[in-house]
């Protein structure tokens, strides 16, 4: 309990003491508002609209997560054929590790001009694909890259390659996939609020920001950062959470690999 | 019955390119049953060549295997070899006692008997209480102890060991020896063991095989001429040092060069 407490305190007074340091410093300096404004300013504005913010959050989080979701199955689905026909690991895999190296949601602005201009579908497909690049590329790698001892072994039980996949493979790609999981959530969502930029409906976090911006309701918009930051932690925390529930050994597991 | 029987095998690598390897060049030999047989050779000579030739692992380029009276590939097929390797190479999803049963799924046993099964191979190797560990919670040699009862799970005839000793420290290693020796006795094993300390060969073995590099050839067997019970004066024995020394020798004359012998240890 004590151990806890140390690890969970200083990063918490240190919180404290910036938000506290940033609230005198506007004091202080007598910062404008356009410039900088004070926390309890933002805080006041977040209270206030809290239901505004919630629905904006709602818009922009269920993108992220349909995205999430139906990245992580396709990339799932294309790694096992990729480890399967080895030359479409050859062709595909050079060219998702270059995509996924270019900021590639731009593309919601093409997108955009495919479907009607209230459709959330462009964006959940935007948040689709940069979530599809990442679990593809980690759980790829966990279906391969086997150690060749475990491989000889499975040949000396002459077991056969769908008893390779089932027992070996398979468990030996969990871990990569929950890797590509902790990196994939909180882009999801990052995805979803870039997304929000290049038009379409105004209803989301991202669209609110730059809205509010534009008003010059600089507290207001910072309202609505605090409500995108709690959004992209509980993505990440969800994904925490679900690889320590799924993981046998918990996080041991990974850092501790035998010979 | 032999329960290997390796006649006139070859075995080359890239044939016919300009980086072909000739790994073995005419090797024969047998292995009888309950025999206890070490290979051993500088890095190179083909000794693990050898056994994955004898495992079914590596197809020879021509020449015969046969073992426990089949073809090396019905052998595989049968699981009439278990094999451990210098990695553990368990795996770390699953805890010691599933670790044990994989071969004997792969067999298509039932839970109960592979449970059963697991628990007897766990007394076998002095962990009983660890079955519910997983290896990442275990020292070396107890990880390398759970491959050998993984190896023996289905009660092959015969265990195939690629220098399954070599990552452990010294003392580890030849409790490890005992450990081995003892499984072995108790089961009535056969045993082909590939390794680079010529004392490990000399105190596990009935027959030392002493091979040399370029191309890859047996050039001598060596009878060590130590009785059935072994254990710990028996390092001190002069039985045990003048097999030692022929073996050295053998290694020294086979190499034909000023490097013979290069990468085996004296100890």
């Amino acid at each position: 309990m004590i151990a806890r407490l140390r690890a969970v305190l200083p990063p918490i007074v240190f919180g404290v003491a910036f938000v506290a340091w940033w609230e005198a410093a506007v004091k202080i300096f007598d910062l404008k508002p356009y410039f900088l404004s004070a926390p309890s300013k933002i805080w006041d504005q977040f209270a206030n609209n809290k239901s505004l913010i919630w629905e904006a959050t709602r818009v922009s989080g269920t993108n992220a997560l349909v995205g999430l979701i139906a990245g992580t199955i396709l990339g799932i689905a294309m790694s096992f054929l990729l480890s399967r026909y080895k030359i479409l690991g050859d062709i595909v895999t050079p060219l998702a590790i270059a995509l996924n190296a270019i900021p590639i949601f731009v593309l919601v602005a093409v997108l955009n001009n495919m479907y009607s201009i209230t459709s959330e579908i462009p964006r959940r497909l935007m948040v689709t694909l940069v979530v599809y690049f990442i679990v593809l590329v980690n759980v790829a790698k966990g279906l391969t890259q086997v150690s060749p001892t475990q491989l000889e072994l499975m040949r000396s039980y002459a077991a056969p390659e769908s008893a390779i996949l089932r027992k070996v493979r398979v468990p030996n790609a969990i871990p990569y996939l929950f890797t590509a999981l902790k990196i994939s959530a909180p882009a999801a969502v990052i995805t979803a609020f870039v997304s929000e930029y290049f038009g379409g409906a105004q209803n989301g976090l991202g669209s609110r920001i730059t809205s509010n911006i534009a008003n010059s309701k600089n507290a207001a918009a910072w309202a609505y950062v605090l409500g995108a930051c709690l959004l992209g932690l509980a993505f990440y925390l969800v994904s925490i959470i679900v690889e320590s529930a799924a993981t046998p050994g918990g996080a041991k597991r990974t850092s501790g690999r035998s010979q | 019955m032999s329960t290997v029987n390796v006649s006139n095998l070859n075995k080359i690598f890239n044939k016919g390119q300009t980086n072909q390897v000739d790994a073995l060049v005419d090797v024969s030999l047998s292995v009888e049953q309950g025999e206890f047989v070490s290979l051993i050779g500088p890095s190179g000579c083909g000794k693990s060549t050898l056994l994955r030739l004898i495992a079914n692992l590596l197809e020879p380029t021509s020449g015969d295997v046969v073992v426990a009276g089949k073809s090396a590939k019905q052998a595989r097929l049968d699981q009439d070899y278990g094999m451990a390797f210098q990695q553990a190479g368990l795996f770390d999803w699953r805890t010691v006692s599933k670790n044990i049963e994989l071969p004997l799924e792969l067999k298509g046993w039932d839970k109960t008997k592979r449970e059963a099964r697991a628990k007897e191979m766990l007394d076998l190797v002095k962990l009983p209480e660890f079955s519910g560990h997983f290896p990442w919670q275990l020292s070396g040699g107890m990880q390398q102890r759970v491959a050998i009862a993984r190896a023996l799970a289905a009660h092959p005839p015969l265990l195939l060991m690629d220098e399954p000793f070599g990552a452990l420290d010294e003392m580890t290693r030849e409790h490890m020896q005992a450990e081995l020796l003892s499984i072995c006795a108790k089961t009535g094993t056969t045993v082909v063991f590939v390794t680079h300390s010529i004392p490990e060969a000399v105190y596990l073995s009935n027959r030392v095989v002493v091979m040399s590099p370029r191309p890859g050839r047996i050039t001598k067997i060596v009878d060590v001429k130590l009785d059935g019970q072994r254990n710990e004066s028996t390092r001190e024995r002069p039985e045990f040092f003048a097999a030692i020394t022929s073996v050295r020798e053998a290694l020294r004359a086979g190499g034909g060069h000023a490097h013979a012998g290069a990468g085996v240890e004296d100890r």
